[in-house]
């Protein structure tokens, strides 16, 4: 699966398993800085599925508002 | 075997129409005596005669036979018989040579009672039951929003003008094809199945309506009829019936797949009242949003809430944390050097006091000479040198030199 077609579910859940293993530490400077690479990844990922279905959901406002009746 | 023989007709030997219309009575004859149930479609006592002309039809069927009876045989048996009304007849049938027609001639005609009529009824209620034309898992569902509705009327009824209104006005596109019949009398059953047949057969209809008004319990019995129960039963396209008022319930209404109490009713049935959807969906258009911008709240602040994580928020402390770490060895390190060196200069200082107890600077001091050769050896005995060697004298001030002139 890449990072397009990953669900908002999945990345939510990434995420969170990525900031545990961060928080518990004990990894290398090198593991950390690609944890937190990956968690900076999802974390965009989530927004830009949170951002998306919030602007289909204006645009959907924006044509009941243009609707006659 | 020569009798047929001589009988057969043959383009040689035709008959003439006296044999054969002495024939045709003779079958007809053959029939005899028999008991028929009808219902009138017309009774004509002509004046001046004793014979009363009456056309016989079947209820369910378009179909006639005349009846001709005397005069007396009518009062004694159905003194107010009137057009419409049902009758049993004893009757035989009879061919009139002289025209070539055929009629029954009764000699018995009862007129069927209301009471017995309404006994027919739930007789043949009772047997329509006992088929199961009356079972719920037959009933159709009417469509939610139908493209045409057929609808099956008098012609300029109240029936039809309740119907098309109320639907109308619940739900203004609304499309109908309106076939009118009669709903009372002889032609009522027949019209009304054909109309039904007709608009099972349109492929656009997909709710039928069969209305009348408000009657007498005479003007409805063609909706007990059981031939029209077994056509509405057999129609492939649903049909609500709206007959009468709330209290009328002719068989119709068992076999329909929706009984409606009035036409008015059926309207109401058979589409969706317009501003009511508008609104429902309305409703729920603004639920829809609610939910959506809830979800996308709720998530967003997960979302939010595992980026302020300092793990994510401040990915500086990754390499902070481990900066102070590098500075405190370095420190450490420092420090432990800075140890060592003034350790190291403390023991200089008491190597030197001691070095400088052991100098012989003192006793140069007092007046007291180093007498050394020019690299350094110290002359201990005057045999170590010869006249002419130089010499350096160490002093307490400094150094003098000398040479040897005599030993």
């Amino acid at each position: 699966m890449t990072d397009q077609d990953i669900s908002y579910e999945a990345a939510r859940g990434e995420l969170a398993a990525v900031v545990e293993k961060l928080e518990a530490g004990g990894t290398t400077l090198e593991e950390s800085l690609a944890l937190w690479e990956r968690g900076e990844e999802l974390a965009a990922i989530c927004q830009r599925w949170l951002d998306g279905a919030r602007a289909r959901l204006d645009a959907a406002r924006r044509e009941r508002a243009a609707e006659p009746g | 075997m020569s009798e047929p023989e001589k009988d057969k007709s043959t383009p040689e030997r035709p008959w003439p129409v006296r044999v054969v219309s002495q024939k045709i009575g003779a079958w007809v004859g053959k029939l005899g005596w028999v008991w028929i149930d009808g219902q009138l479609a017309q009774i004509s006592r002509r004046p001046g005669t004793q014979v009363v002309f009456l056309t016989l039809r079947d209820p369910s069927a378009d179909l006639s036979l005349t009846v001709t009876a005397h005069r007396d045989v009518l009062d004694a048996g159905a003194p107010n018989l009137a057009e419409g009304a049902r009758v049993v007849l004893h009757a035989k049938p009879e061919f009139y040579p002289a025209r070539g027609t055929l009629s029954l001639r009764a000699d018995e005609i009862r007129q069927v009672g209301l009471g017995e009529l309404l006994a027919r009824i739930e007789r043949l209620k009772r047997l329509l039951a006992a088929e199961g034309l009356f079972d719920p898992r037959l009933k159709r569902r009417p469509p939610f929003l139908p493209h045409r509705i057929g609808l099956v009327t008098g012609r300029a009824s109240a029936a039809e003008r309740d119907v098309l209104t109320n639907a109308r006005r619940r739900w203004p596109a609304v499309e109908f094809r309106v076939v009118n019949v009669a709903v009372q009398g002889p032609a009522a059953v027949p019209q009304m199945i054909d109309a039904l047949a007709v608009l099972d057969k349109d492929p656009d209809v997909d709710v039928i309506i069969l209305a009348r008004g408000g009657g007498s319990v005479e003007d409805l019995l063609p909706f007990s009829d059981e031939a029209l129960c077994r056509a509405v039963s057999a129609c492939r396209t649903p049909i609500i019936s709206a007959i009468g008022h709330e209290t009328d319930t002719p068989l119709v209404d068992f076999v329909a797949d929706l009984r409606a109490s009035t036409p008015t009713d059926a309207a109401k049935r058979v589409v969706p009242d317009l501003a009511e959807e508008w609104q429902r969906i309305g409703q729920a258009r603004a639920r829809l949003n609610r939910a959506m911008t809830g979800l996308l709240d709720r998530e967003q602040h997960r979302l939010d809430l595992l980026r302020s994580r300092p793990v994510l928020a401040r990915p500086e402390l990754m390499v902070d944390g481990r900066l102070a770490d590098l500075t405190a060895l370095r420190d450490r390190a420092g420090r432990c050097l800075a140890h060592r060196l003034s350790a190291g200069t403390d023991e200089l200082g008491h190597t030197l006091a001691r070095l400088r107890a052991l100098s012989p600077a003192a006793t140069l001091q007092r007046g007291y000479a180093i007498v050394q050769r020019p690299d350094g050896t110290v002359v201990r005995e005057p045999a170590q040198v010869a006249p002419g060697d130089a010499l350096r004298l160490r002093l307490a001030g400094g150094e003098v030199p000398a040479t040897v002139t005599a030993s």
